[in-house]
């Protein structure tokens, strides 16, 4: 083998290498939470968008949403919390039944994660049950991540793949993204 | 006010007439026979007259009558004519989940309750087009929606002297004035808080109005009770758990057949731990009564949760069946059809009082079609298994053992936490759900409309919380055999066999009613609303509805002397639940396991809710 | 200098052996199949030492005659030599030695085998271990269900009564061993592992998960109590009972703290409203040792500093930080600590 040649497998093996190390830098797993915000923020999520007056004015923005929602370690945590505190129960894994679907479009109370950590603790009128204090806050954030996650709707590198379970429905690295938007008008509660 | 004074004579006769009544109680004894007998059918098996007394031409509770037939000895439409059977009216329910009710035909009135907010409509029959006498409506708490495992429907109201009662979602018990839509009194007989709701439809049985609970999928204590009819208090409460002073076990009264049921307190024994207390057995499906052995019957539901690792043991008294004195709720036997249910089997089908040939005499009978894939006929005097035939393909079970009454689950089927069992048959809404029969007093056969479904189990621990799910299961439905996940059946009761099919593409979800006209009708989950020739099986009329029929059919003179068809359109419940609460196919998971077979029925179906009512053109 | 090194070495060599006596000691058998386990490994000891002892002492010898053959002929000439006849003969021996060896070896272990599937089985208690991320569940099996109960992170065993362990996972594979009882067996999510344990001396035996589980691991053990039959019954009959009812005002306002709050929705205490199944049952808590899969004594310290921050004891487990004033945190640890 002539000497160029070696000179560019030994760059090639050496780029290989540090792509390789590149991948190493870990994702951080904090296992406390970021710390809420100060402030009126953390509360008064409305499930709504419209405002009077004009607007639309949207949800408040809550600074822990991007921290919950790009961080596979969060999703991933609140998938199986999704399961510990019975959400599959009503609303399966994100099709829905007693409750609504999570995984379409169709947001009755808002699709934003805080919209969702709002349903989750606060409760919604037609059968929703509050979760308020049965649910540590950091974990209710983690699973509105994850619901999140059930419409596509997070970054691919954290969405968590296909679960050991049966297999009911896609990865949600293969779910389509459709963007959160507010219910389209039923009549219905559902 | 004249005084008599009693002569002896007729003291010592009213003493014996007592004696005959007290004899006529006994269970041992034969029932005597009824003042007259009932007519003689091609099979053999007759509904006792005591029972199913000749038809008035109306249809006071969901179940025609106490013997459960749903058969309507009118004939104006028949074999002959149906052909020519036509909208008479609609009315629109204005709601749109699930239509469950039955449609109550008394003098001139029509009767039926919406799913939430289960509001009760009468509708007069003297005014052309279905007009609206009058719309009680209960507002039940919109919160209770949340805690009903299979949308909030309802199964009907009940009529007697004068007065509707009915359940709503929220586990209160409404009695209504039929004619006015007055509110007489309402109860509140649960906590929908921790998921007790109430979507049964009530039986009167002497001045008893018998309701029981639902929520097993919520881990609820299931009981049924005897309210009275004048005031709505509580008369008796009898648990499906817990220690025999709760389940109304008397030894001295309860005799069960079968030494298994024998024991102190077996709702508590039969369990770890306090489990029962969260153990399910709700009571929620259908009451029947026999008068001459003054006893009523009924099914008790799942076990909770339904993942079977969390409660070892029999259950008691989840899943089988109940023979109780209406008047103060005490149990005589019991018959338990799966012991430590494992697959959300629920036992409250509807128990048909019919009297049946049996090897050489007569036997008076419960037939009951079982969520589990059997046909059960047992002995109500005694609660003796008879027989118990499949009816579609079974693979949970190896059959049942006719010497211990005991089901023989199929071991390669148990389900263990962190396994997908595969090709369960039937699947958790069973051979049959709630859906109820009929028996022709014509042909002496049963129609059945039901399901023919398999899946896939996969179990998951699961926590209570009070007011939230307590199943931990994943399920899968599919159809049994491809395209085909429902059937219409006719059974021969007495030679134990189908007489005849249709196939259906979806399980069956409504009810039928059999008429002294040779006619059967049911519905499907896509809208045909069908009626079928009772001897053939053949379909001589279909209309197709607004969405799917998931109601009881029912039939009934109308003031004008002719013969009408009614039935709820709107599908919804468990099976429908895809089409009306919207839900996402792409889980197979979604509605308890509906999801994953249901992604062409929101195509074939749609949402609604409205009554057809249908009549022969006047001549 | 070098005989400083040499005292140094022996030294530490007789620390690490100190070690060795203690509760989780597989040299230190309590039950009939560690003993086995020491039986097998002593016949390899014993085996494989003189055949060790064997080489060295031929080597030593080879390399004496070697030195010596440097100075005599050729050393293709001593091949061909009749005095090498004894080598071939030593050749010979030691294949059949070796043959015999590992014939005593597999016979050995063979034999071993055989015990540990015929362990004895007469009357056995039966128990499902199944192992979470990072924690216990043990629960003792009956053919009577009222007489079943749940705890986690212990197991008590009558000695001379033989107990049939069902092993399963919840979330990955995990591996049970309590080296003083019996050699590891695997817990796998789907399947089902069966192992026999033949308790036979009194003590308490520490356990611990033997195949890598993620963060916390180490932070894996179990106590296992082998016990007389009375004081297991008793044990048992205590276990079967629902909590105490809370007994002083607070206590019973830590159980509203325990239901009302979040507590109640991971863990179940038999007896109150608390019937959470994601966490370890805690009925009977304050009747255990050690908190939290053996990380924490039980006790008021270990409760408040577990209660405190679990994040910081076991980073990555599945306890959250469930933020409480001083007043609900020490009303709970009074509740908890009456949960005896």
């Amino acid at each position: 083998m002539s000497s160029p040649c070696r000179r560019l497998e030994r760059l090639a093996a050496a780029a290989l290498a540090a792509a390789l190390l590149a991948g190493c830098q870990r994702e951080t797993r904090d296992f406390h939470g970021p710390p809420p915000p100060s402030g009126p923020q953390a509360s008064g999520v409305s499930p709504s968008d419209l405002a009077a007056g004009g607007g639309p004015i949207g949800p408040p923005h809550d600074p822990r949403a991007a921290i919950y929602e790009d961080n596979a370690f969060h999703i991933g945590e609140g998938k199986r919390y999704y399961d510990w505190y019975n959400c599959y129960g009503c609303h399966a894994a994100g099709g829905g039944d007693i409750g609504p679907p999570l995984m379409d479009d169709q947001w009755i109370y808002g699709g934003s994660i805080e919209q969702i950590h709002a349903s989750i603790v606060e409760g919604r009128p037609n059968g929703m049950p509050s979760f308020r204090n049965k649910i540590p806050d950091d974990q209710v954030w983690e699973i509105a991540a994850y619901i999140r996650s059930m419409g596509g709707n997070v970054a691919k590198d954290a969405a968590p793949s296909r679960g050991d379970e049966l297999q009911s429905s896609l990865a949600k690295t293969q779910v389509k993204p459709t963007p959160a938007k507010p219910a389209a008008p039923t009549d219905q509660p559902r | 006010m004249d005084r008599r004074v009693w002569p002896a004579g007729r003291t010592a006769s009213a003493f014996a007439l007592v004696v005959l009544a007290l004899a006529a109680c006994s269970r041992n004894a034969p029932p005597p026979g009824p003042a007259k007998p009932p007519a003689a059918t091609p099979t053999g098996a007759v509904a006792p007259a005591a029972a199913s007394p000749d038809d008035d031409g109306q249809w006071t509770m969901p179940a025609k009558d106490y013997a459960n037939t749903r058969y309507s000895g009118l004939d104006q439409i028949n074999t002959g004519n149906v052909k020519g059977l036509q909208v008479a009216f609609t009315v629109s329910t204005e709601t749109l989940k699930g239509q469950e009710s039955a449609v109550l035909a008394v003098g001139d009135t029509l009767y039926f309750v919406t799913p939430y907010p289960n509001n009760l409509y009468a509708i007069d029959l003297e005014k052309p087009g279905g007009a609206v006498k009058w719309k009680y409506q209960p507002k039940p708490d919109a919160a209770a929606q949340g805690e009903a495992c299979c949308q909030p429907i309802n199964r009907g109201p009940v009529y007697s002297n004068g007065v509707i009662y009915y359940n709503t979602i929220d586990a209160w018990t409404h009695a209504v004035d039929a004619k006015t839509g007055q509110l007489k009194w309402k109860v509140k007989v649960g906590d929908f808080h921790k998921g007790e709701t109430t979507n049964m439809a009530p039986i009167v049985v002497k001045d008893h109005v018998i309701v029981g609970n639902s929520g097993a999928e919520f881990g609820v204590r299931g009981w049924i009770a005897a309210l009275n009819a004048g005031d709505g208090s509580l008369a008796w409460r009898a648990y499906s758990t817990g220690p025999d002073k709760d389940v109304l076990i008397d030894p001295a009264v309860f005799k069960p057949f079968y030494p298994q049921y024998k024991g102190t307190d077996l709702g508590v024994s039969h369990w770890r731990g306090e489990q029962w207390k969260i153990g399910g057995g709700t009571v929620w499906g259908w009451i029947s009564y026999d008068p001459e052995l003054d006893l009523i019957f009924h099914g008790t539901s799942n076990p909770a949760p339904w993942n079977h690792e969390a409660r070892p043991g029999d259950n008691n008294w989840t899943e089988g069946i109940f023979a109780r004195d209406p008047e103060t709720g005490k149990a005589h036997w019991f018959y338990q059809y799966s012991p430590h249910g494992l697959w959300d089997h629920s036992s409250v089908n509807e128990n048909i009082i019919l009297d049946l040939p049996w090897q050489g005499r007569t036997r008076h009978v419960v037939v009951h079609p079982e969520r589990n894939g059997y046909i059960y006929v047992i002995d109500r005097t005694s609660g003796e298994l008879l027989a118990a035939d499949p009816f579609m393909k079974v693979t949970a079970s190896l059959g049942v053992d006719m010497k211990t009454g005991k089901l023989i689950d199929n071991p390669e089927k148990r389900p263990t936490e962190g396994k997908v069992v595969r090709e369960v048959c039937p699947n958790s809404p069973g051979a049959k759900d709630w859906n109820p029969s009929a028996f022709s007093k014509q042909t002496g056969l049963l129609y059945v409309p039901h399901n023919n479904l398999c899946m896939d189990w996969e179990t998951k621990p699961v926590s209570y919380l009070a007011g939230t799910p307590y199943i931990g299961v994943n399920p899968r439905f599919y159809p049994a055999d491809p395209g085909k996940g429902g059937e219409f059946m006719a059974w021969d009761p007495v030679a134990r066999k189908k007489v005849w099919t249709i196939d259906e593409k979806w399980p069956v979800w409504s009810g039928a009613v059999a008429t002294a006209g040779g006619l059967v009708f049911y519905g499907n989950l896509e809208g045909w609303f069908k009626a079928v020739d009772a001897r053939t099986g053949q379909v001589l009329w279909q209309f197709k509805t607004a969405s799917g029929i998931v109601g009881q059919p029912t039939t009934w003179r109308g003031p004008d002397g002719r013969q009408y068809v009614s039935v709820l359109s709107g599908i919804g419940g468990w099976a429908g639940a895809m089409v009306s609460s919207q839900l996402d196919p792409r889980d197979a998971t979604a509605a308890k396991g509906f999801g994953n077979m249901s992604a062409d029925l929101k195509k074939e179906s749609a949402i609604g809710g409205m009554l057809y009512v249908f009549a022969l053109p006047k001549a | 200098m070098r005989r400083a090194a040499a005292w140094l070495a022996m030294g530490m060599a007789g620390l690490a052996l100190a070690a060795c006596s203690g509760a989780q000691d597989s040299l230190n058998p309590a039950g009939d199949q560690a003993a086995h386990t020491q039986d097998v490994w002593r016949l390899m000891l014993i085996v494989c030492g003189a055949m060790y002892v064997l080489v060295m002492a031929f080597l030593g010898w080879a390399l004496w005659r070697a030195r010596r053959a440097l100075d005599g002929p050729p050393l293709e000439d001593a091949v061909k030599s009749s005095a090498d006849a004894p080598m071939r003969n030593a050749l010979v021996g030691w294949t059949a030695l070796i043959i015999l060896g590992l014939g005593v070896l597999a016979v050995g272990s063979f034999l071993v085998d055989r015990s540990l599937a015929r362990a004895d089985t007469k009357d056995a208690l039966h128990i499902k271990i199944t192992g979470n991320q990072w924690w216990w569940q043990v629960e003792y099996q009956d053919p009577d269900p009222s007489r079943q109960f749940t705890t986690a992170n212990e197991l008590h065993l009558p000695a001379n009564r033989p107990a049939i362990l069902e092993l399963a996972a919840q979330d990955v594979i995990h591996s049970f061993w309590i080296p003083n009882l019996a050699g590891k067996e695997d817990l796998i999510p789907g399947r089902t592992n069966w192992l026999t344990l033949n308790p036979r001396r009194i003590g308490v035996y520490r356990g611990q998960c033997a195949e890598f589980c993620g963060l916390q691991h180490a932070q894996m053990a179990l106590d296992a109590t082998v016990e007389d039959p009375q004081a297991f019954e008793a044990w048992r009959q205590a276990q079967l009972k629902p909590a105490p009812p809370p007994s002083n005002d607070a206590q019973v306002r830590g159980q509203g703290v325990f239901i009302n709050g979040a507590c109640g929705s991971c863990h179940e205490i038999a007896g109150s409203d608390a019937h959470g199944r994601t966490g370890p049952d805690l009925t009977h808590l304050a009747s255990r040792r050690k908190l939290a899969a053996g990380a924490l004594p039980v006790g008021r310290d270990g409760l408040i500093a577990w209660l405190h921050d679990p994040q910081a004891i076991k980073p990555g487990n599945h306890m959250p930080l469930v933020h409480m004033s001083d007043q609900d945190l020490n009303d709970l640890v009074a509740y908890l600590q009456s949960l005896s």
